[in-house]
């Protein structure tokens, strides 16, 4: 008598929850947990420590960056039932047809907004400050599109504060790390200036950005972009009083992956799942 | 004051002594981006004629000594 598989999917697979919603299977996952250890390698590389962002962020912090200025409609709320709604649910009532309450927090729309907040009226010295982070990030689309764009997602950051010329030699390397580790995957990718998802596309945010690109991002041949590099100037510095020491407004910028998206790209660069993992084991 | 320099001053009010002509504005972000557009609107008053984004470039915008020479040096 054969022992019961308990390591097999059943048939059909692992059902979505919804749209922009994937459960990733067992090798979709392991190619995410082998990615993103591989994305870490950037951290290592530049000594940025690993630390865990918070898991919402207050409405009045996002609002100090002009978070809803610019992306009022990405915004993920996390709200709570109303008191006098939970007898009815309690009864049984549908949630879907029963009010929610603001809490004041949102679901982390990018990694760097957390540590960004948590550094708030600090001086991170001359030298300046790396931090590494992951954090499941979610965003309102207008659709959804398998793993190329996807409600919740994992973002990797790596954010550095300091001075002027730092913030642009961490983009430097950090544009370096990602061709490295692209040609070592057999990753195929395009550097373009991005097109942020402003809501005001003709607003005077947009209009700058369109003349002094400040985000760069790596796509695959299919235009999915995979990873960006970022350079805030000193706004963060500014807005949350983090100083450089005698620099005055700690300048920033960020390397950021999204790491459904190396998955997405390494199955179209090889063909299948298993063929792209088998790619990364390799690589490994 | 020139009025350039009054404009900058008001939008940054935190800001001491006089500002070079060669200073990085775009930068140093002494033009915020959400006020950009109203420096725009700023510069095709004091040059009396309107400014096409497509034509001019940031470093047309970087320093006061560059947004004279671009956009004012005719009507002064």
């Amino acid at each position: 008598m054969s022992t019961p598989s308990t390591t097999v999917l059943p048939d059909g697979g692992l059902k979505s929850p919804g749209a922009g919603l994937i459960t990733l299977d067992p090798v979709r996952t392991a190619l995410l947990h082998g990615l993103d250890e591989l994305l870490t390698g950037l951290a290592a590389r530049l000594s940025a420590p690993e630390v865990v962002g918070p898991p919402l962020l207050s409405v009045e912090g996002l609002a100090r960056l002009d978070f809803f200025r610019n992306f009022p409609h990405l915004g993920v709320s996390a709200g709570r039932f109303a008191p006098d709604a939970l007898d009815g649910l309690a009864a049984g009532e549908s949630p879907g047809e029963l009010p929610l309450r603001p809490t004041g927090y949102l679901l982390p729309s990018a990694t760097c907004y957390g540590l960004l907040l948590s550094l708030e009226g600090r001086d991170v010295g001359e030298g300046g400050l790396r931090l590494s982070a992951a954090g499941r990030c979610f965003r309102n689309e207008t659709h959804y599109d398998g793993l190329r764009r996807l409600w919740g997602f994992h973002m990797r950051e790596v954010l550095y504060l300091g001075t002027k010329q730092g913030s642009l030699e961490h983009l430097e390397q950090g544009a370096e790390f990602v061709r490295e580790l692209a040609g070592r995957l057999g990753l195929e990718l395009n550097r373009a200036v991005a097109d942020d998802p402003f809501y005001d596309k003709g607003g005077s945010r947009a209009r700058l950005m369109a003349l002094d690109p400040v985000k760069h991002e790596f796509s695959a041949p299919d235009g999915t972009a995979i990873a960006s590099v970022n350079r805030h100037r000193n706004f963060f510095g500014e807005r949350l009083d983090i100083r450089a020491g005698s620099e005055g407004p700690a300048y920033s910028a960020c390397v950021a992956f999204g790491v459904e998206r190396w998955v997405h790209a390494m199955i179209l660069a090889h063909g299948t799942p298993e063929q792209a993992l088998d790619r990364l084991r390799d690589t490994r | 004051m020139d009025p350039i320099a009054a404009w900058l001053h008001e939008k940054n009010p935190g800001l001491d002594g006089p500002i070079a002509a060669d200073e990085d504005l775009i930068e140093a972000r002494l033009i915020d981006s959400m006020d950009f557009l109203e420096f725009i609107d700023l510069l095709e008053e004091l040059s009396g004629s309107s400014i096409d984004l497509q034509e001019v470039t940031i470093d047309d915008f970087r320093t006061i000594g560059r947004v004279q020479e671009r956009f004012l040096s005719a009507a002064t």
